[in-house]
């Protein structure tokens, strides 16, 4: 066995931590499974459908464990994916800063071992806490008649979940120092990651929901969890379902349970690369920069996949499809904007997440991969040392410059293909033919990625999180104050301040190419100049401060 | 067995080892002096594999240290300058842990574990939880853990820091023993004399740099013609400072004492030179009623070097 996890057992689950967490499991599990179970028991039965032929209150079972199993599924998510994530984080952080984590890094165990010894012996106890859940979850199964092939595939993802969040957490772990800083920045991370950008998956970028359990919940469970003499779903329930049935990938559909697997399995690759690195030497950058484009393309690919079906047939399923069928009376939008506004609108939307989601991506990217001076300084040392002419472009130590661009050129490529997919489709009208369409994205968002390649390699960690707060952010709140004093009399002028941010500029961008807008929202607002404004001070500003990164790097 | 060739560590702008070089022979115990920050830590976290250098070579038994850190950590057992421990383990299970995770299985493992915990002292005690242990014994048990696989070499950063006497007498057996076994050990310290006792190499750093480096017979020979002189005058003298002018071969005289009775000063020369000074010193009228002359030990040079400016010499 692990000697980590053998580690875990030891400190975690002595006789006293057993019969306190057992205990604490098994009276938390009982007095909610209980409770949900005898609610869900009382059911009211119409005449019709009563034997006595009068409403009545009957007590059936069945009912009872179909309620019980999502408030158990609840408790397995919180032992598991909230109180485990924590204690991977913590633990880990608490060994790096103490220097634990080097005794183990100087084992010969393999970097893969350590890493497993760490997912399973660190959350020991809340392991031992879910498997107290288990007899419950058999009740459920056997007594609400949950077909168990479809249990199997939940819990199977629900598992794939667990080890995604821990890993999650083992990694920032043992990137942040602090440990009580890296606990709760991994449950944010986790949320973040996991909760609210599935939340996209809404807008058409159907993958991202596929990294947490509630797409094989919804599709593989929840319709076996109707209460028996119920014939169908409540509204809300029966759309959800319905959304995560088939996933549309380019002209195919998928499974939601094997899409899962994938999407989690994508993600948990990338994370044991970095935590592969982060163990063979922790000075290392979390991605080493060929890895980066990889994970780069394969996040292209996907946003490709997605949004394949809604550029080529002008089709979305979640929040966004349901929006394209809205009745334009009932959009509440501007008269002069009702005529086929819909499309134009989703769009916007999408294609302005689209780029909004690639610039946290390359934020991302160019805060790991980017050299910090000691190891641009050990770079040129080598160089020196090996009589080489120049650094490879893809090695740790070399400059940004080049890998801020391919990322761009990646995103530039994926934008083209979307375009001329909407342009040579006869379902979407509402993309312009116009190269501009692609160009001024693109040409926008290489600037925005060389200036932040030039902040982060000249000013690392503080000052560059500094330019981005203060650049990106404050328009945006400038914005804000100004909306609320007087949207229409400063809209002139909030265009101009929200076109010094990449995150307002973006969409406004994609507004002003945008055929079937521009001409209606042009009645509010001037948007050529703004544009003009914000696409010249993007170029200045990459070119003063990849000049000023020169210049630093030269003395 | 262990070799450092022109080794550089940066931490940003701070310079934290500069060309450093030296090598540690199979069997002996070397010992890295410095003051705080001279780059100690660092360059034995760089051979422990576990900090990047930024520039040179690392060597440990013909197996690159930089490129080969996997095969080279297998050689090394490494203490750290603070004794991180599992709380929530017992001391055996501590050793335990790390004789499984380097491989040791059935009673073999359970044998060095013993072994490990009896070398240390720490046998009667090995039940006890490691969260109980207080510095000194936290510094044994990292010490039993680090001995539990058997490490060709061993790296300890302050292994004497916290303990008590008897330890430490304890912990310089331990480490003569391991060397006259053929283990290379590396220890930083800053008890100087504790140093002097029980390495046979030393390694003096200033700034990031080796100010000094050889056997301790090397380095007290080569500052053999500084010779310390302490007097005492049984009272104070008014013309003390122009006898003292006169005596051309002493130099750095500083008074000790608060009553202008005791003084004390550097010579160059040895034992002949210093029965010619207290000659002269007498012949002048001086009331001497005590003179001790006596060769620098290595805390005095670790003083003397540590208020030069930095010497830029490499010692190899």
């Amino acid at each position: 066995m692990n000697p980590l996890i053998i580690r875990g057992i030891r400190e975690r689950l002595r006789i006293k931590n057993l019969i306190a967490s057992g205990l604490l499991s098994l009276i938390l599990c009982s007095t909610l499974y209980l409770a949900a179970f005898l609610d869900g028991m009382q059911t009211w039965v119409p005449a019709a459908v009563s034997s006595s032929g009068k409403d009545e209150l009957l007590s059936i079972p069945l009912n009872g464990a179909r309620e019980a199993f999502t408030v158990l599924l609840i408790l397995q998510g919180f032992y598991l994916m909230f109180l485990g994530t924590g204690r991977v984080a913590s633990g880990t952080a608490e060994e790096k800063e103490s220097g634990l984590l080097d005794y183990q890094r100087m084992t010969p165990m393999s970097p893969l071992s350590k890493i497993t010894g760490y997912l399973f012996g660190l959350p020991s106890r809340e392991y031992l806490m879910f498997l107290i859940t288990l007899p419950f979850l058999l009740h459920c199964m056997v007594v609400g008649e949950i077909p168990p092939l479809n249990l199997a595939q939940l819990y199977a993802v629900f598992f794939c979940s667990v080890l995604l969040y821990h890993l999650t957490a083992h990694v920032i772990g043992m990137v942040v120092a602090r440990p009580r800083a890296a606990s709760w920045v991994a449950r944010l991370a986790v949320l973040g990651l996991y909760v609210f950008l599935p939340v996209l998956g809404q807008a058409g970028i159907s993958f991202l929901s596929f990294l947490t359990i509630i797409p094989t919940y919804f599709g593989k469970i929840l319709p076996h969890l109707l209460a028996e003499g119920t014939e169908k779903l409540g509204r809300f329930e029966g759309q959800a379902v319905a959304f995560w049935q088939e996933v549309p990938f380019f002209t195919i559909q998928v499974s939601p349970t094997t899409f899962t697997f994938a999407m989690q399995g994508m993600i948990l690759l990338g994370l044991l690369f970095t935590a592969y690195r982060k163990w063979r030497l922790d000075s290392l950058p979390a991605l080493s920069k060929p890895l980066g484009l990889g994970l780069f393309v394969i996040l292209q690919f996907l946003l490709l996949g997605s949004l394949w079906p809604f550029f080529s047939l002008g089709e979305a399923s979640g929040l966004l499809g349901h929006a394209l069928q809205l009745d334009p009376a009932k959009t509440g939008l501007p008269n002069q904007l009702k005529h086929d506004a819909q499309p134009a609108i989703a769009m916007i939307v999408v294609q302005a997440i689209f780029f909004l989601l690639n610039l946290a991506a390359v934020l991302l990217l160019i805060n790991v991969c980017c050299p910090n001076p000691h190891r641009r300084l050990k770079g040129i040392q080598r160089k020196e040392k090996l009589g080489i002419h120049r650094i490879p472009s893809l090695a740790d130590e070399s400059p940004g410059g080049i890998f801020a661009i391919i990322l761009s050129l990646i995103v530039s490529l994926a934008f083209a293909c979307l375009h001329f997919l909407a342009v040579s489709s006869e379902q979407v009208n509402s993309v312009s033919s116009s190269l501009n369409t692609v160009f001024l994205p693109s040409l926008l968002f290489l600037c925005t990625s060389l200036s932040l390649r030039a902040a982060r390699e000249q000013w690392f960690n503080l000052g560059f999180w500094g330019y981005v707060g203060l650049l990106w952010l404050t328009p945006v709140l400038a914005c804000l104050v100004l909306a609320v004093d007087d949207l229409l009399g400063n809209s002139q002028f909030m265009l101009y301040l929200s076109a010094l941010s990449p995150l307002t500029f973006f969409p406004q961008l994609i507004t002003y190419v945008s055929p079937s807008l521009l001409s209606e929202a042009s009645q509010f607002a001037n948007f050529s100049m703004p544009v003009s404004t914000g696409i010249s001070s993007a170029i200045l500003l990459a070119l003063v401060l990849t000049i000023r990164l020169f210049r630093y790097q030269k003395t | 067995m262990i070799e450092v060739r022109d080794l550089k560590i940066h931490y940003g702008d701070l310079v934290a080892v500069d060309q450093l070089c030296f090598s540690v022979k199979p069997g002996s115990i070397f010992g890295l002096i410095g003051p705080n920050g001279a780059g100690k830590t660092s360059a034995i976290k760089a051979i422990a594999t576990l900090l990047e250098p930024t520039y040179g070579d690392i060597w440990v038994k013909e197996i690159s240290a930089l490129h080969q850190p996997e095969k080279a950590r297998k050689l090394l057992g490494y203490m750290p300058d603070f004794p991180p421990v599992y709380e929530d383990l017992k001391i055996w299970e501590f050793c335990d842990l790390f004789a499984h995770a380097y491989g040791l299985v059935g009673e073999h493992r359970k044998a060095s574990v013993l072994q490990s915990l009896h070398a240390t002292g720490l046998k009667e005690q090995m039940n006890a939880p490691c969260r109980t242990l207080s510095r000194g014994m936290r510094q044994r048990a990292l010490l039993a853990k680090t001995l539990v696989h058997d490490p060709a070499v061993l790296l300890l950063d302050e292994p004497a820091a916290n303990l008590d006497p008897k330890s430490r007498i304890d912990l310089r057996n331990i480490l003569k023993k391991l060397a006259g076994n053929g283990k290379t050990i590396l220890l930083s310290s800053h008890v100087l004399s504790e140093i002097e006792d029980t390495c046979d190499t030393l390694g003096f750093m200033k700034a990031g740099k080796m100010a000094l480096c050889g056997t301790i017979d090397e380095i007290t020979r080569s500052n053999r013609q500084n010779c310390l002189l302490k007097i005492h005058l049984s009272r104070a003298v008014p013309n003390l400072l122009k006898v003292i002018d006169q005596i051309s071969i002493l130099s750095e005289f500083k008074e000790t004492g608060t009553e202008g009775t005791r003084f004390r000063a550097s010579m160059n020369g040895g034992e002949k030179e210093a029965t010619e000074v207290l000659a002269q010193l007498v012949n002048a009228g001086l009331p001497v009623a005590g003179f001790i002359c006596h060769r620098p030990s290595v805390e005095d040079l670790f003083l003397q070097i540590e208020s030069q400016p930095t010497v830029e010499k490499q010692a190899e």
